[in-house]
């Protein structure tokens, strides 16, 4: 088919617009590279600058002594991490919810950006939309009320189940480890697709309409059209994004987790994030050496993701990110 | 080449990062500077000067609003207005954390959990000369007390200003912990004298089957308890109380071989504990428990106890009782179309001071104050006028001014007899209740330096909750009538605590509430409290009760509680130490 | 804009010319069905949120409202609206650095999109990764904290802008929308004589339209919704608090998580800080409104598409 053949021909443009360093490109560029300095050094000032607290996790770190002033410890901290049992509980947890979150998320969104760009009408297109969007702004304390009540003896899943005769018992979805991961995903999907949506939305008005055109003209039905125009339209948007967020797997966040979690399920709960509140930032302990190094551990792997996803999209020859 | 570059660019600003990190406390003029905004002296219309400070207390708080009358009038009489700032969003670490960090700290600080980080950063202005310029702070303890409050340096650096009597304890309440019940269900079953959990349990249940609804139709729960976080004491530690212990938080400290040979006991691991569970498994089982106990988050526990739904809990009395006072005294509808209030109804609280066995003495409430040192009131080195802020302090003592934090305004929040006793009208107690009344009208400057006990006018409390005629005024009557017929008078009397003095090391909960987790003791607790967040709710649900006691008495062996109890042994005969050096002795 | 009208009616006069398969009506019921059941699941707790916010406190936490208020009262948009101290600041300072963030911001990222997705450039792996990395890697709160304190932008409102300017994110997902832009716009104009300022602020800013308006949302809300940065920078300096802060006071206050604090302690004057469930609904339901307001004009520009000027491939 035609789009196969427009692959193809893209990847051969890439080759050919590979940049020649030379005097005269460079000449020819110049307002580029001098607005990028300023980038650059924007860049160096507010993100690379803060890096060098990084030394803070080789450090027994004092507030009041300062980074020059502190104690130096080597590699104490991360020796302390790794030598405890449940920070890799809890690293396995975040990854878990991380990536569980990831894929459902993204395929959700998708497709529900699909399904809404089917629909003909515009007032009712409008409507979902700004309906779908609408927990984005409500804040973790209020979704995790609404999850929790909904999820309690008398709430309406489990008044729903017994109505069905599923159950005869209320099922305590909240004291089990083995649901705490899936009213986790579920949650967020709830509260974040309409929102998520909105990028690939905006990706599918960037498709030629005349493809949908010539697609129609080649007899392709709806579905054809989805799977053979919207989804390749899609594909860069939707490769860019996975790769971005392959890094943020390891950001499966702390509100939802927190306030949801009790006892009974924290082996299945705590995330990264709450280790560092508990034992960083709990002010009785206050060591901020220690969050830092679980900090720099978050950010090697999400690093490594990155560039291992990010090696594989350029061999595949799909969009990347650098 | 490129590459080089950024090389150095990165190590130049490393150099950069490190050397201005390092005066970051160091520089006096830059922390002036950065106070300079806030704690500016602001020439105000009226003809004293007022100096604005800052104070920023690490907990949960509301704010007052910028033109609070009595905020006012208090500034007029001490020349300094205090905007206090609470914890938002933050853990206590994290904000002590980055206010250090920002170079910003406020005039006035209580650090809660983060006091000592602020002592170890030396960013605390110490007490010690200006308790002796001011009386009225000295007054508040006894040499011995404030000699708890010195750190390693020897200095004080903060006060706490709670639970702190003048004269003697008058409390009236029970602040503390308890089984508690509606007063509904007393009166049902004629008073009955309730000293057991079987007879406990056994009431609820009884009152239970025969009265299943509230008259609006909601369905009543028997016993709920709350397992949140920290607050899951109230789901483990009265093992504790029903040995007859009193509240040292932690473990039991036993005084069988005589007051100056304590033994630090873990009441986990008692046959009481068993019994305990036991009993709230078969309860459990039977139906009498709350099936969301476990999993229930604060809000949702508030949010049951106020609809009148549950008989009893265990929960200490300043968790969950102010929060239940408004929808207790609001008029809902019945099924029938009346209308009724809960409190009218019967379904106040009362406090039971069950024991393991019938007729053991024991020691739920406290009768004397309880002094925790581990935080407090502070000044901080960013205050321009440390002298200032501790006439401030000190003023705040003054009779009529504490009477304007706690009281409000003659005539308009409290009114006078001609006996020169202070009382409030009806319309005066609900608008302290009123949090928008609060926000604009009192200031009670919360964390500052305050009394509890009686007024220095020898006719009054310090504050109105104390005041006799003023609590059971503002009891509602099926709880006067409960309590007559108990023949008590105030909470304290109805729980009937034995009545004792603190021992030298009590409340040993002000040392293992501050255990950092450097040593194997404070690693074991940290564990410990894991262990049972996840293995106390489990038996209590369990359908085979014995072997997952079992399991969770092998699980929680392995957090090596010996060496959390060998810290807290340690503690207790430091503490011992400390009073016998002033003179302290067995009687 | 005409030309994609047209473009679409023809589009249409195909599709009726041809017969609508059973499939296709089958499809569309389903679809209609499901996005209206998915609506219902979504908007019922925001319903939900907003009659509580509606009822009156008490009687609120009771439970048992759904669709209606119960006890109808306009007190907790009061309580929130009016009565706070600070909300007016708070209310200021937040339309401001709405107003210039998202504008300075749309115009760094759109910039830097723009350079970056230059097929010529020369430097354009080493910048990407440059920017790649600062998505995820970060010195931390404390650290940052001591930079700003250093650079003056603590106790400021440039705080709000400066720092967070450049996104990468955000940069990111418009470089992938200009890469879509067919090169040939750009050598035409080229040819012409335009230089690449030329180029960027007159072919490709009006073909990006819906990505600019997609992250000019993005950044809003994020400013909107800012209070993290209000607290830790100026959280002594109330004449630069936002109004997310102040609200963001009233929903916390709850959740406190102040550890272990003794119990004993409190008294009546400390202990009823409780924020009733109504307030917070109430302050939700603020939160939301303005964003819901704001976001059928930039709607628009996601169902415009993209036209593809006189240039066809």
């Amino acid at each position: 088919m035609e789009i196969s053949t427009s692959r193809s021909k893209k990847k051969k443009e890439i080759d050919i617009n590979k940049p020649q360093f030379t005097v005269k490109e460079f000449k020819r560029q110049w307002i580029l590279v001098a607005i990028s300095v300023v980038y650059v050094l924007y860049g160096l000032l507010f993100y690379y600058l803060p890096l060098v607290g990084w030394i803070i996790a080789f450090q027994d770190f004092k507030y009041n002594k300062g980074i020059s002033g502190s104690k130096w410890v080597g590699f104490k901290k991360f020796q302390f991490l790794f030598s405890d049992k449940t920070f890799l509980l809890v690293i396995r947890n975040t990854f878990c919810m991380g990536a569980l979150n990831l894929i459902f998320s993204t395929i959700v969104a998708i497709a529900f950006a699909i399904l809404l760009n089917e629909v003909r009408n515009k007032y009712f297109k409008k409507s979902i939309q700004t309906i779908s969007y609408l927990p984005h702004f409500l804040s973790w304390i209020i979704v995790v009320a609404i999850v929790s009540d909904a999820l309690s003896s008398t709430g309406i899943i489990n008044d729903l189940l017994m109505r069905l005769h599923i159950i005869d018992t209320p099922y305590p979805f909240r004291a089990k480890e083995a649901w705490f991961w899936p009213i986790v995903v579920l949650s967020n999907l709830w509260k974040e697709t309409g929102w998520n949506a909105i990028i690939y939305l905006a990706a599918i008005t960037s498709i030629d309409p005349c493809l949908y055109e010539s697609a129609a003209i080649d007899g392709a039905g709806r579905f054809q059209k989805m799977r053979y125009v919207t989804l390749p339209g899609l594909r860069p948007t939707i490769m860019i994004l996975l790769l971005m967020n392959m890094g943020n797997v390891l950001n499966a966040g702390f509100e939802i987790q927190y306030l949801l979690g009790n006892g009974l399920v924290q082996n299945f709960s705590r995330t990264i994030d709450i280790y560092i509140l508990d034992w960083a930032l709990d002010a009785r302990n206050l060591d901020y050496s220690l969050g830092t190094a679980a900090g720099i551990f978050k950010t090697v792997v999400s690093m490594t993701f990155i560039v291992v996803s990010n090696y594989i999209a350029k061999k595949r020859g799909d969009e990347r990110l650098f | 080449m490129k590459t080089k570059k950024i090389v150095s660019l990165v190590l130049a600003s490393m150099l950069a990062v490190s050397s201005f990190a390092a005066c970051s406390n160091g520089d006096p003029g830059a922390t002036d500077a950065t106070t300079g905004a806030t704690g500016d002296t602001q020439a105000t219309d009226a003809q004293k000067e007022i100096v604005d400070f800052t104070m920023f207390a690490a907990m949960a708080g509301k704010e007052k609003d910028a033109n609070n009358d009595i905020m006012e009038i208090i500034a007029q009489k001490t020349g300094v207005r205090v905007k206090e700032t609470w914890l938002t969003g933050q853990s206590a670490g994290e904000a002590i954390g980055s206010i250090i960090a920002s170079g910003k700290l406020p005039d006035l600080i209580d650090g809660g959990d983060g006091s000592v980080t602020l002592y170890e950063n030396g960013l605390l202005v110490a007490w010690d000369d200006y308790l002796e310029k001011y009386p009225n702070l000295k007054e508040m303890y006894t040499d011995e007390e404030w000699d708890k409050f010195r750190m390693d340096d020897g200095h004080i650096y903060w006060a706490n200003v709670f639970g702190n009597s003048y004269q003697y304890n008058t409390a009236t309440g029970h602040n503390g912990e308890a089984f508690w019940i509606q007063n509904r269900v007393l009166e049902w079953d004629g008073y009955p004298k309730i000293e057991t959990l079987d007879q406990y349990f056994d009431l609820l249940e009884r009152y239970a089957k025969a009265n299943p609804e509230l008259p609006d139709g909601t369905p009543v729960i028997p016993y709920t308890c709350l397992c949140e976080d920290w607050k899951y004491y109230c789901l483990e530690n009265a093992p504790m109380f029903l040995d007859g212990y009193p509240n040292d938080g932690c473990c039991i400290v036993n005084i069988d071989a005589g007051m100056d040979k304590p033994k630090v006991v873990d009441y986990n691991t008692t046959d009481t504990a068993k019994m305990y569970f036991k009993k709230l498994n078969e309860q459990y089982a039977k139906g009498n428990i709350d099936p969301d106990f476990a999993t229930q988050t604060y809000d949702e526990y508030i949010a049951k106890l106020s609809t009148g739904r549950v008989l009893g809990l265990c929960d200490q009395y300043w968790d969950f009782a102010y929060s239940i006072m408004g929808p207790f005294a609001s008029p809902l509808a019945a099924t029938d179309g009346t209308e009724f209030r809960l409190d009218e109804l019967g379904c106040d609280y009362v406090p039971l001071g069950l024991t393991a066995k019938a007729g053991m003495a024991q020691q739920w409430h406290s009768y004397d104050d309880e002094l925790n040192q581990s935080s407090g009131c502070a000044v901080t080195t960013s205050c321009k006028d440390p002298d200032l802020a501790f006439a401030f302090l000190s003023a705040l003592l003054d009779q009529d001014i504490h009477d304007l934090r706690f009281w409000g305004i003659e005539g308009v929040d409290y009114l006078v007899d001609e006996n020169g006793l202070y009382y409030r009208t009806e319309e005066m107690r609900e608008n302290w209740k009123s949090d928008s009344y609060k926000a604009k009208h009192t200031c009670e400057y919360s964390y500052c330096p305050q009394w509890m006990g009686m007024s220095k006018d020898g006719i009054n409390r310090m504050q109105p909750g104390e005041q006799p005629s003023e609590f059971i005024e503002g009891l509602a009557a099926p709880l006067r009538k409960c309590f007559e017929a108990y023949g008590v008078g105030t909470y304290a009397e109805f729980i009937g605590s034995e009545i004792v003095v603190n021992a030298p090391w009590y409340p040993l909960w002000s040392w293992s509430n501050n255990i950092s987790s450097d040593t194997p003791g404070g690693i074991a607790w940290k564990k410990m409290g894991e262990t049972k967040h996840l293995w106390l709710p489990t038996v209590v649900m369990s359908k085979d009760f014995e072997s997952d006691w079992n399991s969770y008495q092998a699980a929680y062996a392995e957090c090596d509680p010996q060496a959390f109890l060998d810290e807290a042994q340690a503690e207790v005969n430091a503490r011992l130490a400390t009073a016998q050096s002033y003179g302290w002795t067995p009687n | 804009m005409i030309m994609a009208d047209i473009q679409q009616i023809s589009l249409d006069k195909i599709k009726h010319k041809k017969k609508m398969a059973t499939e296709d009506l089958i499809f569309m019921i389903f679809n209609t069905l499901f996005l209206v059941l998915f609506a219902v699941v979504t908007l019922y707790p925001v319903l939900n949120t907003l009659a509580i916010s509606f009822n009156e406190g008490n009687d609120a936490v009771r439970g048992g409202i759904y669709l209606l208020p119960r006890k109808w009262s306009w007190r907790n948009y009061e309580e929130i609206l009016f009565e706070r101290p600070g909300i007016r600041v708070g209310a200021k300072i937040t339309v401001l650095r709405t107003i210039v963030g998202t504008l300075t911001s749309l115009a760094a990222n759109a910039l830097l999109s723009y350079i970056l997705s230059r097929k010529k450039f020369l430097f354009k792996s080493g910048l990407s990764l440059f920017w790649v990395i600062t998505m995820y890697a970060s010195g931390g709160m404390i650290p940052v904290l001591i930079l700003f304190r250093y650079l003056h932008l603590t106790s400021s409102f440039w705080v709000y802008v400066i720092p967070g300017m450049v996104s990468a994110f955000n940069v990111m997902v418009m470089r992938t929308y200009m890469l879509g832009i067919p090169d040939s716009l750009e050598e035409a104009a080229q040819l012409e004589g335009a230089g690449y300022m030329r180029v960027f602020v007159s072919i490709i800013t009006p073909l990006c339209k819906p990505v600019y308006a997609t992250i000019a949302l993005f950044v809003a809300v994020y400013h909107w919704n800012s209070w993290f940065d209000a607290m830790l920078y100026n959280r002594f300096d109330p004449q630069y608090t936002t109004l997310q802060y102040e609200l963001m006071k009233l929903l916390d206050s709850v959740s406190a998580t102040t550890g272990a604090t003794s119990g004993a302690s409190m008294t009546a004057a400390t202990a009823n800080t409780i924020t009733p469930v109504t307030v917070r609904a109430a302050a939700s339901i603020a939160t939301m409104a303005p964003i819901i307001a704001l976001y059928p004009f930039l709607q628009r520009y996601f169902v415009t598409g993209l036209t593809i000027g006189g240039v066809k491939e």
